[in-house]
């Protein structure tokens, strides 16, 4: 099928499909919304086969070439799909089973994923490991009945309070430290030993949680990889995240700017020289990004230095925040005032939203270390 | 989209930086250019004594004459060869005897061309320059013009006040006026992005041999986070250029231009303030960036009007 041809069939099927009430849900920001219905979505996503498109067919994919990914994610935004809530699963756990994963392991895991019907968090960030993942403290160990017991904290996990599963990184061997005797295991949400705890963001809302294990278990077999190796796979699921998704957050990124610009000519404040200034430079900073983006997943990236990821990862992040800014100052005083219980206009919780981009994933000092050290062969400090 | 050459792209690449890296000055190095590896007719039919290549090619020979500020008046060369097309003055241009440079504001009357241009960039040299007149480009030959060579910042590249005054011109090819200048501000961001990844890679050269304070300088993390964010400028100026070649100039031309020449000065200026009093120094080789930078980013359009510029072809307001 034509790149062309493909396009219309998303379009054609997103628009028979895609149910009013969701366009626009659940993006960042408002994961809290509409949950039970974008559950039931990722349902029907994955019973038309839109989940997995760039995944081998011998694994339940449908093996598309990153141009037709792009396409569907283009599209997809372009139509107002909501927030993704199987997207952790179909984009962090699943590479990571493909690469790692034993038979079994793919033949239990990737259907559910694939059906959108297994739902998945992730379970790597802790109170005291947030930046320096290498001094996490959940524990887990063997019992003698055979299963995995975990004991420990995790903590800034969206999606914890529906998912059914966590990917939880923990430390397996009693006397290892740092990156050492840490063990991947595939963990079920619904049990007795696992807490979830929302954490209230400075949005006043809910997308991250707190989970607590107290001798939540799973069984011995569900460990990716050797045990100890954990470390290894969890590398190679930030290696996995090429990020062809950001094809259709940067159509997002268009829509959240013409509404900028729209706010800007209604109110008169773009016949302003400085404010038009500030909306040109946005827009040539969302056409340099797109085109860095199509640069870097497209070529071989050997220009990038094998960091392209890190690197579009910190222009979008910095440009998607100073939009936020941007957003509110065409507003003015109006951008001072809120709606009762906290409700947020779309350019406010832009503004306090983009706060984490630079944060979440790997925060932008992270981003920096590795170019500094992977792209440009700097030595550690 | 790749960033990647093809072989060809990638010989063409390796002879010119085999030569380039010899050392030679502007006329000798300028033969060697034009007759050992024939780069000013890359895009000159082949039947004209050109190779009958592309922008894409041009881009590459530009992109490696601008890394190391070679001071030789390619582009403008170059880009000649590609807009007049097929001309009587296409095999003096492949062969390298004949040099070109651009005037954007001419006007025409009965065949001959008048008007004046203050900074013409390779304009003492030029044997002959194109003159944009509204819709159509015309060719008169430097000795008609009145030219006077400019002392300038950038001294690896010539600039002249130009007056022609009634001058004979032969009129050359469908290229309009906003066409040739878009392709020029295009070839200048390819330049700009080349230069400031060649500012980038020294100073990191630099950063991981320097010692201070017992480390090398380029372990201490606030330098560091410096060279990532000008390695994120420098892919992002590169990804645009090229894409700027591939693409329509009326658009990417003006945005390219502005978005790498603000790259290449931010490079450039963190290049000497990286490398401490030695980038201070005449010896050293960054002012010539610095300077380079600063040209190219106020000539054929400055960041304020090109910003403008972009807003209005875009539909902004």
């Amino acid at each position: 099928m034509t790149d062309p041809e493909f396009r219309e069939l998303v379009r054609g099927w997103l628009a028979a499909h895609l149910p009013a009430s969701l366009v626009g849900a659940g993006g960042p920001g408002r994961e809290h919304e509409l949950v039970a219905e974008r559950l039931a979505w990722e349902r029907e996503l994955g019973a038309a086969g839109w989940i997995g498109l760039g995944w081998p067919e011998v694994d339940g994919g449908r093996g598309l070439p990153w141009e037709q990914q792009a396409i569907f994610y283009e599209e997809y935004a372009r139509a107002g799909g909501p927030g993704r809530a199987g997207h952790i699963g179909e984009q962090l756990l699943g590479p990571t089973l493909l690469m790692f994963g034993t038979a079994s392991q793919k033949a239990r895991f990737l259907p559910g994923i694939l059906a959108g019907t297994a739902i998945w968090c992730q379970g790597y960030s802790e109170p005291d490991a947030g930046s320096d993942l290498a001094g996490l403290r959940t524990r887990a160990s063997l019992g003698p009945d055979g299963q995995w017991h975990i004991h420990g904290q995790k903590v800034w996990t969206s999606l914890a309070q529906f998912a059914d599963w966590c990917f939880v990184l923990a430390r397996t061997s009693a006397s290892s430290s740092r990156h050492h005797g840490l063990s991947y295991l595939l963990v079920p949400m619904k049990q007795p030993g696992v807490t979830v705890r929302p954490i209230v963001q400075l949005t006043g809302t809910s997308e991250f949680n707190e989970v607590f294990f107290d001798d939540a278990v799973c069984a011995a077999d569900d460990v990716v990889g050797e045990a100890g190796d954990g470390w290894r796979v969890a590398l190679g699921t930030l290696g996995v995240e090429r990020g062809v998704s950001t094809f259709g957050q940067q159509l997002g990124f268009a829509r959240e700017f013409s509404s900028v610009l729209s706010l800007a000519r209604s109110s008169g404040v773009a016949e302003d020289p400085v404010v038009a200034a500030r909306l040109t430079d946005s827009w040539i900073g969302l056409q340099v990004l797109r085109l860095t983006s199509e640069a870097a997943f497209g070529g071989d990236g050997e220009s990038f230095g094998g960091v392209e990821a890190n690197i579009v990862r910190l222009l979008w992040a910095s440009w998607h925040q100073r939009l936020g800014e941007l957003a509110v100052d065409v507003s003015g005083a109006d951008s001072t005032v809120c709606g009762p219980s906290y409700e947020l206009s779309d350019a406010q919780r832009l503004f306090l939203f983009t706060r984490a981009d630079t944060i979440y994933g790997g925060s932008s000092e992270i981003q920096r270390n590795i170019i500094a050290e992977r792209g440009l062969g700097l030595p550690r400090g | 989209m790749s960033v990647a050459d093809t072989p060809e792209q990638a010989a063409l690449r390796s002879a010119l930086r085999d030569l380039l890296g010899r050392g030679l000055g502007g006329d000798a190095l300028w033969k060697r250019l034009t007759g050992e590896l024939g780069v000013a007719g890359l895009a000159v039919p082949a039947a004209y004594g050109g190779a009958g290549a592309g922008l894409a090619e041009i881009a590459i020979a530009v992109e490696e004459t601008g890394r190391v500020l070679a001071p030789v008046p390619y582009l403008s060369t170059a880009l000649a060869g590609h807009v007049l097309g097929l001309s009587e003055f296409s095999p003096g241009i492949a062969d390298g005897s004949l040099r070109a440079a651009f005037v954007f504001s001419g006007s025409v009357a009965e065949g001959r061309v008048s008007g004046h241009a203050a900074n013409v960039i390779d304009g003492s040299s030029a044997d002959l320059f194109v003159v944009a007149c509204e819709d159509s480009l015309w060719v008169v030959r430097a000795r008609d013009a009145r030219v006077t060579p400019l002392d300038t910042l950038d001294q690896t590249r010539s600039q002249a006040a130009v007056e022609f005054v009634s001058c004979a011109a032969v009129p050359v090819g469908g290229v309009s006026r906003d066409t040739a200048e878009d392709l020029f501000r295009v070839l200048l961001a390819v330049e700009s992005a080349a230069a400031a990844q060649h500012c980038l890679d020294v100073t990191v050269a630099y950063l991981k041999t320097r010692t201070q304070f017992g480390r090398v300088l380029g372990s201490f993390q606030a330098l560091r986070h410096r060279c990532a964010d000008l390695a994120v400028e420098v892919a992002s100026a590169r990804a645009t250029a090229r894409a700027a070649v591939a693409g329509d100039p009326w658009l990417l031309g003006p945005l390219a231009k502005k978005y790498c020449a603000d790259v290449f000065l931010h490079v450039a200026a963190e290049m000497i303030q990286l490398h401490g009093g030695i980038g201070f120094t005449w010896e050293h080789e960054a002012h010539r960036y610095l300077k380079r930078a600063k040209t190219t980013q106020l000539l054929l359009g400055s960041p304020d009007s090109l910003r403008r510029l972009v807003a209005a072809r875009a539909g902004l307001y």
